[in-house]
């Protein structure tokens, strides 16, 4: 039998895909991109994989991250889907909820995006059941057999069925689906129970809809993918990365399609929760800053905020995920002038054509291009080297269309751009911290993605938070994430009932048979019984209330305990606690199938050089916050840094995809780890 | 002060409306603002000039910049201390009915004796003694509405009033609910308090002053050119509402708009005297809806500031039904969504990006009661969707929300059925309901609901009578906006604004109305009308005899004559 010596992860990204490998023997960690192949998405996927140096024959754990779910719902290029509801109902997906998005509710001229389903493809059948679980009227079974077959004939491929209170007893959902399965074995049938087991039709519904939109499509690429591995000789796990963390294996994925839709900023968080864990952080905010967009999300003790309630362009997702505060703002984002005032976004540049600087035809400033003003990025360092920028056009940009017309120096008009983005960053961080009664100044800001590095001194200074921690290889931290996951498996029920002590007991009942569940997908992903780990939780509000706040189960919690802990976190969370009963809402377990993880972080390739002073390549005039005034900035080499090294700002600090920008008042140090801290 | 400056603060203000509004949907106990978002958030600055907002009813937001000036206005400036909170819901002053209070707070920075800025809340209380639960249809003073609140203060400098709050608590079927949503309301106005102080503490309070004369400034500015670019002149409209839930009698809305330049002016004193039912509008509303029309056409992509409106000028006379005066009743006063589109349709006339009507009012309806599980007061609504009209670019949109309510939603049937002993039979678009045209009107809905133990059912219709209207050839919806109360049986009964007792087993069947179509429906693309059909929006019947176009069973579609001829002009 072959050793299995390495861990595979592949995160595949609208422009790029990484590769991060692991060689358990060496503790060698490679990390390798290749551009992303939309046509033939696995063929990409196959050539970062093998631009790392582990073999397919020695991996044990392959672990990959796909947006191809949610892309083909961005682009309407998923399946012809129907829908199976109850009688009378058909409407619900289109009926939706009436509200325009936030940002358009001045226009009265609203026109909504194409529905994801026809009408001419939903059908209601006779069935009925009520609020509390009670068959009213018994589902019509023939029914269900001409509804399949008026989809098929129609062209349906697949069919989401959502029928009213099915998540107060799920047997019509199940009949309708043995049922269509039975009947249509091409038909791909994904019923709203197996998602979402709470009240809210459209929701659930919209949440099937998704699903089986997706579900054909992401079977044949995971299958394509998994038939090119095998073919390589990877006889080792194939996992999968969900939205809210934790990996599952591609049988799972292919039967839970809808988890993986975002499973790459999913990456991200996971990588940061690790590195928090291995470097005794419990209290962090992710930062992840690409091109055109920001992702921020909060960790209280090592644990992320996780919501139900994502949403892909105003269509609502009851799956679990990380609760990830995104703004339309990265390093391609367009800065421009409105009668005066400096807006920043929310158009983007995009990869193509890119800031002025990548010399593809945009007139338009960017972020990127800004940063060039400023002397963060130099014309011919840009990707190692790779590619040239051109410089001269992005300060023509800016003095041009924003320095001119603002009447101040074109540094300051750069330095503006940075200043506006700050503050729109400001009020998302905000939004996600101080309304739950937490403080950013007790958190630590990871910072990756492309531009991450070079935004989050900045915002650390500007909120007052205490550090910012820049992993090694941030640019391709979500695939590093994704190398650091466990299997995780969630499963939940709405109960609806007061917390007392009988209605606690009940819970007991309720949770044993959810773990159960969780155990038996576990087992059918090959986790031993030893590393099969249970969570239990209950999602609680006052009696009244319509959110609820998530608290964990502990074997010795009485319905007293379990109403201090919820006091306690609602008192936290929104400054006040009620005097009310308190309502069990949904009951949850989560199981989670440790694996064995790299102990180390990815580390570039050390010198041996003990000068403290190594590293440092070079020096350009930069634009400095602390000061606000351009000084002189020593460039250092990152991966030339020794261990523990202590670099003053002012100071640029690159490697081949990014830079860690260090101002006056601000210290970084290298830690053994290699990551990188500023404080 | 520079443009990026200006722009930095302005990103930090708007940010303060928004964490307000989140603390409120968290930490609320009613489902109007939790499930609805029946609520409306607003930062003024010192001079009650409104700074930033945050989305909830539109309708509110424009309400409390009247209520701010009242507000403060009778309390007195010199009287606000820091930590107070001022409630108002006198609709005269507060521009809303009695059950819609506002809440404000003033805010001071460091050193000031008066305040420096105002947050207000506004939501919807969801019992505070009227004479009946739940909405008054038939009131015909202010005094059969709920206890009146005339600029109090609930909260004198942090410390809440103990006897105003059990005047509170005894004058409501639903004190619980009332004082949880209160303690939102607080959490919301404390958070945005925080924020302001910090804003002031990071770019002092001169600096800020400054960024917001030029935020208003240049609001102003681009309201001004986007009303110079719309042509001269004066049009007027008008539209009826079925009655006043006391007579039969239609009663007269009307709209005089005059554009001259860079005015914008909206003259209601065309419309009827007030009436005696609680259909009245404060002015404090009329301004509100005529503020979120002119938005609507002239800035609508950027969050709104006072600078926004200041084209715009409305009149109208005191005693007018659209500028209410005491004791006038006016707890239905959403008779605004039956005139919010006259400005529409009386710009239509001389300006042709103009939309036609949606199927205009549609309040939905209510289930009062006690329920017979937990013998404890329900109260519960929806929001009916409607047919928005068509445009001159594209259909009208299916079953949304009323245009001055678009960040409301509808009540989920599954949290209807949980909270009230009512039980749905069906929920779904109602075909050929929406106006023919070259661009179609959006559909409206039929939802059949019955009661499974005694109930009350309001229902709040007010635009029975009369048809949505339609622009350039398009036709008008072939059927209204109905409620048809004990459908199938004898008793069937078409409603209006009233209120019923509802037996087990006993419901209603109501029927939104569909938007106006644009454009002669023989010009419609016959793949339109084709996809129409398949799709069951328009039956094959009046594709053939309204479109022109014949669909076979089996898909395919051929001209009429009448379509080739009109072709061959």
């Amino acid at each position: 039998m072959t050793e299995r010596r390495y861990r595979l992860a592949v995160d595949i990204g609208g422009t790029f895909v990484d590769a991060v490998s692991y060689d358990e023997q060496t503790g060698e960690i490679t990390v390798r991109k290749a551009p992303t192949t939309p046509s033939a998405p696995a063929e990409g996927v196959i050539t970062a994989t093998g631009a790392t140096n582990a073999s397919l024959e020695e991996a044990s754990v392959y672990t990959h991250g796909t947006t191809l779910g949610l892309n083909a719902i961005l682009e309407r290029k998923g399946a012809v889907t129907g829908i199976i509801t109850n009688e009378g109902f058909r409407d619900i997906f289109e009926i939706a909820r009436g509200d325009l998005p936030s940002g358009s509710k001045y226009d009265f001229q609203y026109r909504r995006p194409e529905l994801l389903v026809k009408r001419r493809h939903t059908v209601g059948v006779p069935g009925r059941i009520d609020h509390r679980g009670r068959v009213v009227t018994e589902l019509d079974r023939q029914a269900v057999i001409e509804a399949g077959r008026l989809l098929s004939e129609r062209g349906v491929e697949s069919v989401a069925v959502c029928f009213l209170h099915s998540y107060a007893n799920t047997e019509h959902e199940e009949a309708a689906k043995s049922i269509l399965t039975e009947a249509f074995p091409d038909l791909s049938v994904s019923v709203s129970i197996d998602l979402v087991r709470e009240y809210h039709e459209y929701e659930r519904t919209s949440t099937a809809v998704a699903d089986a939109y997706i579900r054909p499509i992401l079977g044949r690429y995971l299958n394509d993918l998994e038939e090119r591995l095998r073919s390589r000789g990877f006889d080792g796990s194939f996992l999968i990365m969900r939205s809210a963390g934790g990996a599952m294996t591609s049988e799972i994925a292919r039967v839970s399609p809808l988890l993986t839709v975002f499973s790459g900023p999913a990456g991200g968080i996971a990588g940061t929760i690790s590195l928090g864990e291995s470097t005794g952080r419990s209290s962090l905010i992710s930062f992840d800053v690409g091109g055109t967009s920001l992702d921020a999300c909060v960790i209280v003790d090592g644990a992320p905020t996780e919501v139900y309630e994502a949403e892909i362009e105003a269509l609502p997702i009851r799956i679990p995920v990380f609760d990830i505060r995104t703004i339309g703002a990265g390093g391609g984002s367009i800065a421009w002038m409105d009668k005066g005032l400096l807006r920043v976004g929310p158009h983007s540049a995009g990869a193509v054509p890119g800031p002025i600087c990548y010399g593809r035809g945009n007139t338009e400033p960017t972020v990127t291009d800004a940063a060039l003003c400023l002397g963060y990025l130099a014309a011919d360092e840009f990707l190692g080297g790779e590619m040239d920028l051109d410089g001269e056009a992005a300060v023509r940009g800016v003095t041009e269309k924003l320095a001119e017309p603002l009447g101040m120096s074109t540094e300051r008009a750069a330095a503006s751009v940075f200043d506006v983005l700050l503050a729109r960053t400001v009020g998302a961080i905000r939004e996600i911290t101080v309304e739950r009664g937490l403080d950013p100044r007790e958190f630590s800001l990871v910072a990756f993605g492309g531009a991450g590095p070079m935004l989050a001194p900045l915002l650390a200074r500007e909120m007052e938070m205490p550090e910012v921690v820049v992993p090694a290889a941030p640019a391709v931290f979500s695939a590093w994430g994704m190398l650091m996951s466990d299997l995780e498996y969630d499963v939940g029920r709405t109960v609806l009932t007061m917390l007392d002590d009988a209605t606690l007991a009940q819970m007991q009942g309720v949770l044993a048979q959810l773990e159960s569940e969780a155990d038996q997908v576990l087992a059918a992903q090959s986790v031993p019984p030893d590393h099969r780990v249970f969570m239990r939780r209950l999602d609680l509000r006052y009696n009244g209330q319509e959110h609820t706040l998530s608290v964990e189960l502990e074997e010795a919690d009485d319905h007293e305990s379990v109403a201090a802990k919820f006091h306690e976190q609602h008192l936290e969370r929104y400054g006040h606690e009620l005097d009310e009963e308190v309502q069990i809402l949904t009951a949850r377990v989560r199981g989670v199938g440790l694996l064995d993880k790299p102990a180390g972080h990815p580390a570039g390739e050390r010198s041996s050089n003990s000068d403290q002073t190594a590293g440092r390549v070079g020096e350009r005039h930069a634009f400095d916050f602390a000061t606000r005034r351009r000084r002189l900035f020593p460039i250092y080499e990152r991966n030339l840094l020794q261990p523990e090294a202590e670099i003053k700002g002012p100071a640029i600090i690159r490697e081949p995809t990014c830079v860690t920008v260090v101002h006056s008042d601000q210290t970084a140090v290298a830690d053994r780890l290699g990551i990188l801290v500023v404080r | 002060m520079d443009g990026a400056t200006v722009e930095v603060i302005r990103h930090y203000l708007n940010s303060t409306a928004e964490q307000m509004r989140r603390t409120l949907i968290r930490t609320a106990f009613n489902p109007v603002i939790y499930e609805v978002l029946d609520f409306g958030i607003s930062v003024y600055d010192r001079r009650r000039r409104l700074i930033s907002e945050s989305s909830g009813i539109l309708s509110f937001l424009g309400a409390n910049d009247f209520a701010i000036h009242k507000g403060v206005e009778k309390v007195g400036v010199e009287n606000l201390c820091p930590g107070d909170v001022v409630i108002i819901n006198v609709p005269y002053w507060s521009g809303a009915h009695a059950a819609d209070a506002m809440m404000f707070t003033p805010v001071f920075g460091e050193g000031s004796d008066l305040p420096d800025a105002y947050l207000a809340v506004r939501a919807h209380w969801m019992d505070l003694g009227a004479k009946d639960p739940g909405y008054v249809l038939d009131s015909t003073s202010v005094h059969q509405e709920g206890l009146i609140l005339p600029a109090v203060k609930l909260v004198k400098q942090g410390v809440v009033d103990p006897q105003i709050m059990a005047i509170l608590r005894y004058n409501s079927r639903m004190p619980d609910t009332i004082i949880g949503d209160f303690n939102a309301q607080i959490s919301a106005m404390r958070v945005g308090e925080r924020r302001l102080g910090q804003i002031w503490d990071k770019f002092g309070l001169a600096e800020v002053d400054a960024a917001i004369d030029m935020i208003i400034e240049h609001g102003a500015r681009t309201a001004r050119e986007a009303v110079r670019e719309m042509p001269d002149g004066q049009w007027s409209a008008h539209d009826w509402l079925d009655d006043d839930g006391i007579s039969h009698d239609l009663i007269r809305m009307a709209v005089t708009v005059t554009i001259e330049g860079d005015k914008f002016t909206v003259d209601y004193g065309d419309s009827d005297p007030g009436v005696p039912g609680p259909v009245n509008i404060p002015f404090g509303s009329t301004l509100s809806q005529a503020k979120n029309v002119f938005k609507s056409l002239t800035t609508p992509d950027t969050p709104a500031n006072h600078g926004h409106y200041q084209p715009l000028e409305v009149i109208c006379p005191p005693g007018n039904l659209f500028h209410a005066v005491y004791p006038a009743a006016t707890y239905t006063l959403w008779s605004t969504m039956v005139s919010f589109e006259l400005i529409n349709k009386a710009l239509a006339q001389g300006m042709d990006h103009i939309a036609a009507s949606s199927g205009s009012d549609e309040p939905g309806f209510m289930a009062v009661g006690t329920h017979p599980d937990t013998e404890e007061m329900y109260s519960v609504s929806n929001n009916e969707g409607i047919g928005w009209g068509a445009t001159p670019f594209h259909d009208g949109a299916n079953a949304l929300q009323h245009l001055s309510t678009t960040a409301v939603r509808n009540t989920s049937m599954e949290v209807l059925e949980h909270k009230s002993p009512i039980f749905h039979e069906r929920l779904e678009l109602r075909r050929d309901s929406g106006g023919a045209g070259r661009w179609r009107g959006g559909l409206g809905v039929c939802r059949e609901v019955k009661w499974l133990a005694v109930g009350e059912l309001l229902s709040m219709k007010k635009k029975t009578k009369t048809k949505p209207w339609a622009l350039h050839g398009g036709h008008e919806p072939e059927t209204t906006n109905t409620m048809i109360v004990w459908p199938d049986t004898d008793r069937a009964h078409r409603a209006r604004m009233e209120r019923f007792t509802m037996q087990p087993g006993e419901g209603f069947r109501n029927y939104s109305a569909g938007g106006g179509g644009w454009g002669n429906p023989l010009d419609r693309p016959i793949e339109l009308v084709l996809k129409d059909v398949l799709d069951e929006y328009v039956s094959a019947e009046k594709a053939q005899t309204v479109y022109g176009v014949r669909v076979s069973p089996d898909g395919a579609a051929t001209p009429t004559t009448a379509r080739l001829e009109r072709q061959a002009d």
